[in-house]
C-alpha cells in the first residue's frame, strides 16, 4: 500500500481517534498525575509532587503520631472487589451455561422466543434492574412481606446492604452477560462431535468433559471477562444494594472524590482499578491467542 | 486483437519478493476462446487480474484495439469478469444485479431494461429476474454472473475457473452452454482453469503456464500431439517417458531401435501416449522392447496395461476393450510391445525460461 | 410417535436450571411493573389498580425535562458515534495492514477498557476545569462525553460486519465500470447497513443507560432518565418510582423487538 492510501485511511479514523483522545485517554492521563499530587484542602489538589496517594491505597498515617498501619478498610474493600466479581463471575457461569445450553438445543423456532427472553433485560437499563432486584429483598420487600405473612418470622430479616445483598444484585444484573456469549460458542457446536464421542463409548459426563466444554471454551471465557470486568469496577449495583456497608472499588473511588475529599487517592485508587481490569483483559487475550496458536498445529 | 507484450508482475519486496509472471508474450485473435490452463500457482489467475486491471503490471503491456490499457483502471476498461465465486451482490436482485454494469455507466432506463430482458433470456432466467441473487442454485448464479458480465458487451470476456464450484454433471451443461454464449455473442473469451479436460473440450488455442511462465500456446490438437516440453506433456493427458541415445537419427532405447529423422544427437527424452502403445504385434517403422506385465487395470471402455522394461522404466499401455477379446494378458507375463515412429515424440526436460 | 432413545443435545438438569434463571430473571421485574399499578403511594400496601402514577409521571416536569434530555443526550452522541465509528471502520478494514492500524484499533477501544467510574471521574477533573474556564455549561460536554463511550460500540458491529464483507464484490462492481464513490453506494453501504443499523442502535442503548458518567458531569437542569431516577431513589421510594422504571422497560422491550423486526427483514 503507497503512501498516500495510509494517509486518507488516518484521515478517515481520525475523528474518532481525536474524541476518544481528548475525552478518555487523555483524562486518564491526568488522573494519573493527579494520584502523584498533594490534596487540596476543599477538594481538588495542589500541585506538589507527593506519593502520599499511592501510600494510602494500601496504608494509614495516624493523625495523633503519624504511626504508620495497614489501611484495613481499603484493603477490606479492594479484596471485597475482587471476590464479589469472581464469586458473580463463577455464579452466572453456574447458571448461565445450563441456560445458554437450553436455548441453543431448542428447534430454531422456539430459540428466538428463548433468545428474545434473555436480550431484554441485556438491554434494561441497570439502574431499573437494580431497582427490581432490591424489591425482592428489602425490609419491606417481596420476600419479606411473604415470610411475614406465613408468620415464619416475626421481624424483617435485614438482608439489604451486605455482602449477600451485592452479590445477588450483580449476579442478577450480569447473568445475561454470561448467557448470550457462551449461546453463540454452543450454538457454533457441531453435535456429531458428540454423537462421535457416544460411538467411541464416551459416557455423557466424558463427553462434557473431553469434547463439549474444550470447544466451547471460548464462549466461556468470553462470557467470564464480560462479566467479570463490569463486576469488579460496578458503582450502582454495591452503591443500591450495599450501601455505606459494603462498598466496592467504585464507591470508594466516588467517596474520595467526594466526601473524602482526596482527590490523589481517589486517583491511586481508579488507576488501580483500571490495572485490575487491563490485567484481566490481557489475561484473555493471552487464553485466547493462545488456544488459536495450538488450533494451527 | 488483444496484445500482451512482456508483462510481468512481482509481489512484495527485498528478500520477500516474488515474481508471480515473467515477461508473458502473446496475443488474442477477435473472437477467439482463449484458455490460460495450468496448476495453481501458475500465474494465470494473475494475468486475468491484470488484463481486468484489479492489479498493476510490474512491466510491460496489455494493448487491446491498438491502446496500452496497462495503467487504467478496471471500470474504465471495456473488459468485464465472471469470478469464481460469482460474486453476485446479495443485497439486489437477479435483475438489479445485471442492471449493475449498464446503471454504472449512466445509461438511460429504456435503454437498460430490455437489454437485461434479453440478457436473462440469453442464460435461460428470465423467470427468476426478481428474486434475490442469493435465493439462487449455484448453475443459477453461475448463469446470472454470466449475464451480468455480459450485458455491456464487453471487447473480452474474462472468465476466473467459473465452474469449479459446480458439480460434475452441472459443469459438462455450463460447458456446452458457455461455447454456445460464446457462439452467440461472438465476443473474445479468456477463460482460466486448471482442469485440462475442460481446456481441451471447449477452447480454440490453449496457453498452458507454469512457473510464471507460457509453456506453449497451441490449439488442443496441437497440445496433445506435439507438447513443447516434458511439463506440457505431463499435464496434458497421460505419458510415458523413456530416456533414449541418439546419434545420425538413430535412437537407441535398450535392446530397442528407431528411426526419428527429428531426433538431435544425445541424450533424450521419447514420450509417447499410452493409446499408441502396441502391445505384442510387430509392428513395421517401430521401436520394440520387451516387458514384463505388472497390473492389469480395468476401466470399463478399455484396460490400463502396467508394464516394466528391463531397465526398471514404467509404461502404461491403453488397450481397448473390444467384445471379441482378441488376446488377454496376466500379471507377470513377459511380453513384446512396439512404439511406432510416427507416435514418438522427442521432448524438452527442461521447462520455458523465458 | 416412538422418542428418540439417545439425544445429544439433551444434558440431564439445563431445563430445570435453564427455567429458573428465566424465572428469576422475570419475577422482579413483574413485580416491579405491578406494583407500579397501585393506586397507594407506599410501595408494598395494594390499595388497587391505578394507572394514577403513569398519570403523575406524564406530568411530573422534571420527569419529562429528564426524558428529553435523555432523548437529545442519546440521538446526537449515537448518531455522531455512529458516523465516526463507520468512518474508522472504513479505514481499518479491507486492506492489507497499514502503519498504525493497529494502534487506531487499540485506541477506539479504550474506552471499553476503563471501568466507568473510572472514566467518569477523569472528565470531571478535565472538564471541572473547563466549565470554569468558559463558563459553558450546556448539554455539549454530556453529549461529548458519551460520544466517547458510545464510539466503542457503534464500531465493534460495523467492523465485524465489514471484515465478513465478499471483496470481491467491489471488485466485481469496479469490474462492471462504477467508479470509486458508485462502487461504495451501491455496493458497500447497502451491504454495510444492518451493521451499522446494530451500531447505532447498540450505541443509542449505551447511551440512555448511562447513569454514572452522566451524573457526575451533568449541570444543574441537566438530569437524564437514570440519574433523575436515581435522585427520586436517594429520597424515596414511591409508586412513581417504579411507574418511571416501568416505562424504561417498556422502552427496552419496544427497542429489542424493533431490532428483531429490522434485521430479520433483512435476512
Amino acid at each position: 500500500m503507497n503512501g498516500s492510501d495510509t494517509g486518507r485511511r488516518w484521515a478517515l479514523a481520525l475523528p474518532a481517534v481525536a474524541v476518544i483522545m481528548l475525552f478518555s485517554i487523555l483524562p486518564l492521563g491526568v488522573v494519573l498525575v493527579y494520584s502523584f499530587l498533594t490534596p487540596g484542602d476543599f477538594g481538588n489538589v495542589k500541585w506538589i509532587f507527593s506519593t502520599e496517594g499511592w501510600f494510602s491505597v494500601l496504608f494509614e498515617r495516624s493523625i495523633f503520631d503519624d504511626t504508620i498501619s495497614i489501611s484495613g478498610a481499603n484493603i477490606t474493600i479492594l479484596l471485597r472487589s475482587v471476590i464479589l466479581a469472581i464469586a458473580t463471575t463463577l455464579i452466572t457461569l453456574i447458571f448461565g451455561l445450563p441456560t445458554a445450553w437450553f436455548i441453543a438445543t431448542r428447534a430454531p423456532a422456539q430459540r428466538n422466543l428463548w433468545l428474545f427472553l434473555i436480550t431484554i433485560p441485556f438491554w434494561t437499563n441497570l439502574l431499573v434492574r437494580t431497582i427490581a432486584v432490591q424489591e425482592m429483598i428489602r425490609s419491606e420487600g417481596v420476600f419479606n412481606r411473604i415470610l411475614l405473612a406465613l408468620g415464619i418470622i416475626d421481624a424483617p430479616i435485614q438482608m439489604m446492604f451486605t455482602d449477600f445483598a451485592v452479590l445477588l444484585g450483580m449476579t442478577y444484573v450480569y447473568l445475561p452477560l454470561m448467557v448470550l456469549p457462551v449461546y453463540a460458542a454452543i450454538e457454533k457446536f457441531d453435535f456429531r462431535l458428540a454423537e462421535a464421542s457416544y460411538d467411541l463409548y464416551a459416557s455423557r459426563f466424558f463427553c462434557l468433559r473431553r469434547v463439549i466444554l474444550p470447544l466451547i471454551r471460548p464462549g466461556i471465557i468470553a462470557g467470564s471477562i464480560l462479566v467479570f470486568v463490569p463486576a469488579l469496577g460496578a458503582y450502582i449495583t454495591p452503591r443500591i444494594m450495599g450501601g455505606g456497608k459494603s462498598m466496592m472499588l467504585g464507591n470508594l473511588i466516588d467517596l474520595q472524590f467526594g466526601q473524602g475529599r482526596n482527590w490523589p487517592l481517589g486517583a491511586a485508587l481508579s488507576i488501580t482499578l483500571t490495572v485490575l481490569v487491563l490485567l484481566a483483559l490481557i489475561w484473555y487475550t493471552r487464553l485466547t491467542s493462545g488456544r488459536k496458536e495450538r488450533d494451527h498445529v | 486483437m488483444l496484445d500482451i507484450r512482456g508483462l510481468s508482475k512481482r509481489f512484495g519486496y527485498g528478500k520477500g519478493e516474488v515474481t508471480a509472471l515473467h515477461e508473458v508474450s502473446f496475443q488474442i485473435a477477435e473472437r477467439e476462446f482463449f484458455t490460460l490452463l495450468g496448476p495453481s500457482g501458475c500465474g494465470k489467475t494473475t494475468l486475468l487480474r491484470l488484463i481486468a486491471g484489479f492489479t498493476g503490471p510490474s512491466g510491460g503491456s496489455i494493448v487491446l484495439d491498438g491502446k496500452d490499457i496497462a495503467a487504467m483502471p478496471p471500470n474504465r476498461r471495456p473488459v468485464n469478469t465472471v469470478f469464481q465465486s460469482y460474486a453476485l451482490f446479495p443485497h439486489m436482485t437477479v435483475g438489479q444485479n445485471v442492471a449493475f454494469a449498464l446503471e454504472a455507466q449512466g445509461r438511460p432506463k429504456s435503454e437498460i431494461d430490455p437489454a437485461i430482458d434479453e440478457m436473462l433470456t440469453l442464460v435461460q432466467l428470465l423467470h427468476l429476474k426478481h428474486r434475490k441473487s442469493s435465493e439462487l442454485s449455484g448453475g443459477q448464479q453461475q448463469r446470472v454472473a454470466l449475464a451480468r458480465a455480459l450485458v455491456a458487451r464487453p471487447r473480452i470476456l474474462l472468465l476466473d475457473e467459473p465452474l469449479s464450484a459446480l458439480d460434475m454433471k452441472l459443469r459438462k451443461d455450463m460447458q456446452i452452454e458457455l461455447k454456445r454464449l460464446q457462439r452467440e455473442t461472438g465476443l473474445t473469451f479468456i477463460f482460466v482453469t486448471h482442469d485440462q479436460e475442460e481446456a481441451l473440450t471447449m477452447s480454440d488455442r490453449i496457453a498452458v503456464m507454469s512457473g510464471g511462465r507460457v509453456q506453449q500456446i497451441a490449439t488442443p490438437r496441437e497440445l496433445y500431439d506435439r507438447p513443447a516440453n516434458r511439463f506440457v506433456a505431463g499435464f496434458i493427458g497421460e505419458s510415458n517417458f523413456l530416456s533414449a541415445m541418439a546419434s545420425g537419427g538413430v535412437v537407441e532405447v535398450g535392446d530397442g531401435k528407431v528411426h526419428l529423422a527429428d531426433a538431435p544427437d544425445g541424450a533424450l527424452t521419447l514420450m509417447i501416449r499410452p493409446e499408441h502403445v502396441v502391445l505384442s504385434a510387430k509392428a513395421p517403422d517401430a521401436l520394440q522392447l520387451e516387458a514384463t506385465v505388472n497390473q492389469l487395470v480395468f476401466f470399463g471402455t478399455d484396460t490400463h496395461v502396467h508394464l516394466l522394461l528391463n531397465d526398471g522404466t514404467k509404461i502404461v499401455a491403453r488397450v481397448q476393450n473390444a467384445l471379441h477379446a482378441g488376446q488377454s494378458f496376466h500379471e507377470g507375463e513377459r511380453i513384446f510391445l512396439s512404439l511406432p515412429s510416427n507416435a514418438l515424440r522427442v521432448v524438452n526436460e527442461a521447462e520455458a525460461e523465458a | 410417535m416412538s422418542k428418540r432413545s439417545f439425544d445429544v443435545t439433551r444434558l440431564p438438569g439445563t431445563a430445570v436450571i435453564a427455567m429458573a434463571c428465566f424465572v428469576v430473571l422475570y419475577i422482579p421485574m413483574v413485580i416491579l411493573v405491578g406494583y407500579s399499578f397501585n393506586a397507594g403511594k407506599v410501595i408494598g400496601n395494594w390499595e388497587g389498580f391505578s394507572l394514577k402514577w403513569y398519570g403523575a409521571a406524564l406530568q411530573n416536569e422534571a420527569f419529562l425535562n429528564a426524558a428529553l434530555n435523555s432523548l437529545i443526550l442519546a440521538t446526537t452522541a449515537s448518531v455522531i458515534a455512529t458516523l465516526f465509528a463507520t468512518m474508522a471502520a472504513l479505514a481499518t478494514t479491507r486492506t492489507e495492514k497499514f502503519r498504525g492500524e493497529g494502534a487506531i484499533h487499540i485506541i477506539l477501544n479504550q474506552p471499553l477498557m476503563v471501568p466507568e467510574i473510572v472514566l467518569a471521574i477523569a472528565l470531571v477533573i478535565i472538564i471541572g476545569q473547563i466549565k470554569q474556564m468558559t463558563v459553558y455549561t450546556g448539554l455539549g460536554f454530556l453529549i461529548a462525553a458519551h460520544t466517547t463511550f458510545c464510539i466503542p460500540f457503534a464500531y465493534l458491529p460495523i467492523r465485524a460486519r465489514l471484515e465478513g464483507m465478499d471483496l470481491s464484490l467491489e471488485t466485481a462492481a469496479a469490474d462492471l465500470y462504477a467508479s470509486r464513490f458508485y462502487a461504495f453506494r451501491r455496493v458497500t453501504l447497502p451491504l454495510l447497513a444492518p451493521g451499522i443499523l446494530s451500531g447505532f442502535m447498540l450505541a443509542f442503548v449505551v447511551s440512555l443507560d448511562d447513569l454514572i458518567i452522566s451524573d457526575f458531569l451533568k449541570s444543574p437542569g441537566q438530569d437524564t432518565l437514570p440519574t433523575y431516577l436515581m435522585g427520586e431513589l436517594k429520597r424515596n421510594l414511591t409508586s412513581e418510582i417504579y411507574a418511571i422504571s416501568s416505562l424504561l422497560l417498556l422502552l427496552s422491550v419496544l427497542i429489542v423487538a424493533g431490532s428483531w423486526v429490522a434485521t430479520r427483514k433483512k435476512d
